[in-house]
């Protein structure tokens, strides 16, 4: 009965502030003290498909940034975690990535403000792109360290003497073992990227209006329900990844053999 | 096909592990190399596979050097102590994975592939997945794989180390009988005197990393430091207590 209490109580506190901004943003008029709002309808959600719409553009362009972050963080953290697995210096290395997050993002930002600036990337994509990647690339460092393991260059060198060139290893053996890792890795420098807001709007200037830069305008412009809007946009993709990983957990418990 | 090392030494931050080692290897030859933990045996089939440079010395294959030779191309298969099956792979593509490194007709391997899963007795369990293995079938299933490539020596680090009794001697004479019948040269490392008595046509002991090659089994047994002497001692004092 209690773990049922627990439960119901847990969903209800998740389940919550989804709702009411899913109430926000399919209403209308709705003012201090009535309990829902006058009208719905999907005037807002309209306004999300009409060309000019910024939240749409917001959506574009934090959907391209993200990815770009998530997809360059993950190949050169495969590329450079591999690397250094054999160094002598491979818990240095480690003990380095973490230098980001020991750093106030802020103090990150602001150091890379300057040479944005220096490098003309302020107030541009890759500028805030470079940003979030370096923020991104150690956070994947770190994740896919763990992957490049004795067993893994064991069954490497075994598919090698059986006659596999690199190329064929990699793609029959190393890759499909290494997939959900670096989908995991993916997925998690994507919501890095996704809700990030300081980097963006130091390193953006403001030109760079991103998703969740947005739902702050609107927030402050008192539009809660385009915010609302934006807010449920923002929420899409962690329910993503809250799907994937529950494959990728599966997947895993049919590799894990030793 | 003959396989020679000449004069192999090699060490580990100037600790001597290989030191002038010597060593033939025939056509369909076994030779069990008996040593302790630590004598240097894996570091000695790992320099023959090509995933070791030894520090001096040559090995040969067919009287030609394989030395700068990548492992792929040096058609030796390096089974190691775990059975090391690919997790994501079923019984099938496992021990296909070295015909298809090869490009060999898909036809061609499923038929081979069929006939020796028959060999193995594991016809039933081609559609399985590593993790629902004994290690009893995972070892035949990593002996299959190697063998179906055919490749000219195949080298094994202690296969059976981990396997209990029973499982232990269906495996010694599994590999006897497909070594045989695939007609391959194997080089057979392990610590257990009584397997490498029952597998190898020829002894070889390696001891701090010394090899030393005998001519025959007689001239191993009647080795004083072979330790068949200290293992006849035990078990007659076993008997003689009871």
């Amino acid at each position: 009965m209690l773990k049922r209490t627990i439960h119901l109580v847990l969903i209800t506190l998740i389940l919550l502030p989804i709702l009411v901004l899913m109430m926000l943003s399919f209403g209308e008029q709705w003012i201090f003290p009535d309990v829902f709002p006058q009208n719905f309808n999907t005037k807002t959600w309209l306004k999300l498909f009409s060309s000019d719409s910024e939240i749409s553009k917001s959506l574009g362009l934090s959907v391209l940034i993200s990815l770009s972050v998530a997809f360059l963080s993950t190949l050169m953290a495969f590329v450079f975690s591999k690397v250094i697995s054999t160094s002598k210096y491979k818990n240095q290395y480690i003990k380095l990535a973490y230098l980001p997050y020991i750093l106030s993002p802020v103090v990150l930002g602001v150091l890379w403000h300057y040479f944005a600036v220096v490098l003309k990337l302020n107030a541009s994509f890759f500028g805030v792109v470079l940003a979030q990647f370096l923020i991104c690339f150690p956070f994947g460092f770190i994740i896919l360290s763990s992957f490049w393991s004795r067993h893994i260059y064991d069954i490497q060198n075994l598919s090698f003497t059986l006659g596999a060139s690199t190329y064929f290893s990699f793609k029959r053996i190393i890759f499909p073992l290494a997939k959900p890792i670096l989908g995991l890795c993916f997925f998690q420098c994507f919501l890095i990227s996704w809700f990030d807001y300081g980097l963006t709007q130091l390193i953006g200037g403001g030109q760079i209006k991103t998703l969740t830069l947005s739902v702050f305008n609107f927030i402050k412009e008192a539009n809660i329900f385009l915010a609302a809007i934006a807010s449920l946009l923002l929420l899409f993709p962690p329910l993503l990844l809250l799907f994937f990983n529950k494959k990728i957990k599966f997947k895993r418990s049919l590799i894990n053999t030793h | 096909m003959r396989l020679e090392l000449k004069n192999i030494s090699k060490s580990f931050q100037q600790k001597p592990v290989l030191s002038s080692v010597n060593l033939q290897l025939n056509e369909n030859q076994v030779i069990s190399v008996l040593g302790k933990s630590g004598s240097g045996k894996t570091s000695l089939l790992k320099i023959i596979a090509g995933l070791e440079k030894p520090d001096s010395g040559d090995v040969f294959l067919n009287q030609k050097s394989i030395l700068n030779k990548k492992v792929n191309q040096r058609q030796i298969v390096y089974l190691f102590q775990e059975a090391l099956l690919f997790p994501h792979l079923n019984v099938f593509d496992n021990i296909a994975f070295g015909l298809q490194a090869q490009k060999v007709e898909a036809t061609e391997i499923e038929s081979r592939v069929k006939a020796i899963l028959k060999e193995i007795a594991l016809s039933d369990h081609s559609s399985k997945f590593p993790l629902q293995l004994s290690g009893g079938e995972k070892q035949r299933v990593a002996f299959a794989r190697a063998i179906i490539i055919e490749p000219q020596v195949l080298l094994l680090d202690e296969p059976f180390g981990a396997l209990d009794v029973e499982t232990r001697e269906n495996m010694q004479k599994l590999f006897l009988k497909l070594i045989k019948q695939y007609g391959i040269s194997a080089l057979f490392v392990t610590h257990d005197l009584k397997e490498a008595l029952m597998i190898g046509d020829q002894i070889a002991k390696i001891d701090h990393g010394h090899l030393r090659t005998y001519q025959n089994k007689k001239d191993f047994i009647q080795d004083e430091k072979s330790g068949v002497k200290e293992e006849i001692d035990f078990w007659t004092k076993i008997q003689e207590f009871e």
